[in-house]
C-alpha cells in the first residue's frame, strides 16, 4: 500500500503541468515503436510500428484476431508489450498521467447493467474528476448525441443491445478527452445514427482531438483520415484510405485488404 | 489515493444494491433469519425430556426428591415397577427412567441410599441434562430437612449473574458468525461480476487506481455491514432479550472491524475466481471451519486438543472472543487489545492482497 501511495502522490503532483500541451513530440498523439505482444506461444502483435497525428481519425482494420484489441489495450497500459515502446500524448505507456485525458470504449459492453444509464455516466464522470455542474452538463450533451436523453433513468439492462453500445460510447466521450480509443464503436448502431456519430467524430477531430478506432467494417473506414490494415499482428499497410485502395488496385477496402493479404502470402512474408 | 474516486466507487456499489429491492431485502433479512435460526434452533438447553419414574419409597424423601426436580427439564410419567421403567427406556419411549427404591428414606438417613437412573446415553446432551436434573434434586434434598450435605458448594460469579440464558452467552458468537456469512458473501457477489463483463478493465483505464477500487468497495460494503450489525444487535436484545453487561458501541465497532476483514476476504476470493460459480463454491470452505473451530458456537475447550491450533488461525475466533469479553464480561477496549490488533492485521492483509490482485487482473 505504501508504495502505491508514493506512486500516486507523484502522479497528482505532475498532473497539472502535463495538462496543457505537454506532449513530447508536438503533432503526434500516439506512437508505437517495434511493439510485439506474445501470449505464451501466440504472437498477437508482431514488431508493429505506427504513428498517429493529433486531430486525426485513425482506423485500425483487420479481421478478428488481427491484434486490434490487444494493441488498444497496450495503448492504455492495461497490457504491457513483450518488446517495444508505446507513447501516448507524449508519455511513455504505462503512465497514469495520461489516463485522465484518454476516453476508452471497450469491445465488451463494460457497463453496470444493474445501474441506470445516468448512474453509469455519473460513475465515469466522477472517476474522471468532473465537478457536479460540469458532469450534469456533459451528461446532457453526450446523451443527446447518442439519442438517449429520455432514457437516462432506465436500467442499462432494460435497453436494447444497440442502445447499450450507445451508452458505452457516451461514457467514453463524457470527460471530453484529448484521445479517444474506441474498440468497435459502431457495432449494432443503425446507419442514420452511425452517420451522426461520424459527424461528431469529425467535429472532435477539428477541435484537435485524436480518435483511434478499430472496426472490421472495412467500408466504414473510408471515412478515416488514415487507416492501418492489420493481419496476424502485423501492419500490411498504413495510409489514407484512398491511397490504400490505389496501391492495392482495388475499388473497395474489402478488396484492397484481400489483395494485400494475397501479396503478403505470395511473397513468403508472414 | 483520491477520496473522490473512492467515493464514486462506493456510490456505484450502493447504487447497485439500492436498485435491486430483493438484494436490499436480503441484506436486512439475512442477519435476522440467521440469528433466529441459530438462536431458536441452537440456543436452548434440552427441556421436556420424556422420563419415566417409579417411586417405591415408603418414607417422604422419595416424593421430596421428585418435587426438587427442576421444572421444565423432565416430562415425568409414572410406571409401576423398576422393570417397566427399564422397558420404557429400552423401547425408546423415554430417554430416561428414575427408580426410587423401597426404603429410600431410611437408607438416606443411614447414609447408604442408592438411586438408579436408566438413561439412553446415545445423546450425550440429553444424558447430561437428565443427570444434571437428578443431581440438582439430590442437592435440594440436603438443603432442608433432617439431612445436611457434608459439602456445600458455593459458586461466586466473577462475570455474569448465573442467570444467563443460553442465548445470552451465544449471542456474541452468533453475531460474529452471521457477520462472516453476510459480508463475505456479499463482497464475493458484488465483485465477481466486474471482471467477466469487462468492467474492471474499463475502470482501470480511467484515472481510477486499484487501491481506490478496493477502498471504495470496502467502504460501501462496510455501510451494508453496519446496517446488518445493527439488525443483529437489535434482534439479540429485543427478540432474545439477551442481557449484555458491556458496551454496545464497542461491540458494534468490533463487528465493523471484523466486517472490513471479511470484505477483504470476499474480494480476494472473487478476484481468484473466474466465475460466480467458482466463487460461490468457496463459501463452504470459509463458513464451516469457522462454524466448528472458532469457539463461536462450541467452546474451543470442546474441540479435540489436536485440532485446537486451527482455531488460532481463524479470524472469527478473535472477533468472537472480543465480542464475548466486551458484551458479556463488560471489558473495555484495553482488555481485548490483542483481539483488536489481530483483526486490524486481518483487514490490512486481505484488503492489501485484494489490491495487489486487482492490479494484476487488469
Amino acid at each position: 500500500m505504501e508504495a502505491i501511495e508514493r506512486f500516486e502522490g507523484k502522479r497528482t503532483g505532475r498532473e497539472s503541468d502535463l495538462r496543457d500541451g505537454g506532449t513530447g513530440q508536438p503533432g503526434t498523439a500516439l506512437a508505437c515503436h517495434g511493439v510485439t505482444k506474445r501470449f505464451g506461444g501466440l504472437t498477437a502483435v508482431s514488431d508493429l510500428t505506427l504513428e498517429v497525428s493529433r486531430g486525426k481519425i485513425f482506423g485500425l482494420l483487420g479481421p478478428n484476431g488481427a491484434g486490434k484489441t490487444t494493441l488498444i489495450r497496450m495503448m492504455l497500459g492495461l497490457l504491457s508489450p513483450s518488446t517495444g515502446t508505446i507513447e501516448v500524448l507524449g508519455e511513455r505507456v504505462p503512465s497514469e498521467t495520461i489516463l485522465p485525458r484518454v476516453g476508452y470504449m471497450p469491445q465488451s459492453l463494460a457497463l453496470y447493467t444493474d445501474l441506470k444509464v445516468r448512474q453509469n455516466l455519473e460513475l465515469f464522470g466522477r472517476l474522471y474528476g468532473l465537478s457536479n455542474a460540469l458532469l450534469q452538463k456533459r451528461m446532457a450533451k453526450v446523451l443527446e448525441l447518442v439519442h438517449l436523453s429520455d432514457r437516462g433513468k432506465a436500467l442499462v439492462s432494460e435497453l436494447s443491445g444497440g442502445m447499450q453500445r450507445r451508452v458505452s460510447l457516451a461514457a467514453a466521450l463524457l470527460a471530453d478527452p484529448d484521445l479517444l480509443l474506441l474498440d468497435e464503436p459502431t457495432v449494432g448502431v443503425d446507419p442514420q445514427l452511425r452517420a451522426e456519430f461520424w459527424d461528431h467524430f469529425r467535429g472532435l477531430a477539428r477541435e484537435g482531438r485524436t480518435i483511434v478506432m478499430t472496426t472490421h467494417y472495412m467500408e466504414e473506414s473510408s471515412q478515416c483520415d488514415e487507416v492501418a490494415l492489420l493481419h496476424q499482428g502485423r501492419v500490411l499497410v498504413c495510409d489514407a484510405p484512398a491511397r490504400v485502395k490505389e496501391v492495392a488496385g482495388a475499388a473497395t477496402m474489402d478488396d484492397a485488404f484481400l489483395a494485400l493479404v494475397r501479396d503478403r502470402t505470395r511473397n513468403g512474408g508472414k | 489515493m483520491k477520496a473522490s474516486r473512492t467515493l464514486a466507487i462506493a456510490r456505484k456499489s450502493l447504487g447497485q444494491i439500492g436498485n435491486d429491492r430483493r438484494t436490499l431485502a436480503v441484506i436486512v433479512m439475512m442477519p435476522l433469519v440467521l440469528i433466529l435460526v441459530f438462536g431458536y434452533g441452537f440456543g436452548g438447553q434440552p427441556s421436556h425430556i420424556a422420563t419415566a419414574y417409579v417411586n417405591a419409597d415408603q418414607g417422604p424423601e422419595g416424593a421430596a426428591l421428585l418435587a426438587h426436580l427442576p421444572s421444565g427439564t423432565l416430562d415425568l410419567s409414572r410406571v409401576a415397577t423398576p422393570g417397566s421403567a427399564y422397558d420404557a427406556v429400552h423401547s425408546g419411549e423415554d430417554w430416561a427412567a428414575i427408580v426410587i427404591p423401597a426404603n429410600f428414606s431410611a437408607h438416606l438417613l443411614a447414609g447408604n441410599a442408592t438411586l438408579t437412573v436408566y438413561v439412553d446415553a446415545t445423546s450425550p446432551t440429553v444424558q447430561q441434562a437428565v443427570m444434571g436434573a437428578v443431581e440438582s434434586a439430590i442437592q435440594g434434598l440436603f438443603s432442608k430437612g433432617a439431612i445436611r450435605a457434608p459439602v456445600v458448594l458455593s459458586p461466586s460469579f466473577v462475570y455474569g449473574s448465573g442467570n444467563e440464558t443460553y442465548i445470552d452467552t451465544l449471542a456474541p458468537g452468533i453475531m460474529a458468525l452471521v457477520g462472516t456469512f453476510a459480508t463475505t458473501m456479499l463482497a464475493i457477489l458484488v465483485l465477481v461480476r466486474e471482471r467477466p463483463l469487462g468492467l474492471l478493465e474499463r475502470l482501470l483505464a480511467t484515472p481510477l487506481r486499484p487501491s481506490e477500487f478496493v477502498a471504495g468497495h470496502a467502504l460501501s460494503l462496510t455501510v451494508v455491514a453496519a446496517v446488518q450489525s445493527v439488525v443483529l444487535l437489535v434482534a439479540a436484545v429485543l427478540i432474545f432479550q439477551a442481557s449484555f453487561a458491556g458496551n454496545l458501541a464497542l461491540g458494534f465497532l468490533i463487528l465493523m472491524l471484523f466486517a472490513l476483514g471479511n470484505i477483504g476476504l470476499g474480494m480476494l476470493i472473487s478476484s481468484v475466481s473466474r466465475s460466480e460459480f467458482q466463487a460461490v463454491q468457496m463459501i463452504p470452505f470459509i463458513i464451516f471451519p469457522q462454524l466448528l473451530f472458532s469457539g463461536a458456537l462450541f467452546p474451543i475447550d470442546s474441540i479435540p486438543v489436536a485440532f485446537r491450533p486451527i482455531s488460532d488461525v481463524l479470524p472469527l475466533t478473535y472477533a468472537g472472543d472480543a465480542l464475548h469479553s466486551v458484551l458479556l464480561r463488560g471489558w473495555g477496549a484495553g482488555g481485548v487489545l490483542w483481539d483488536l490488533v489481530i483483526l486490524v492485521v486481518y483487514s490490512a492483509l486481505t484488503l492489501g492482497a485484494a489490491t495487489v490482485l486487482v492490479r494484476r487482473q487488469a
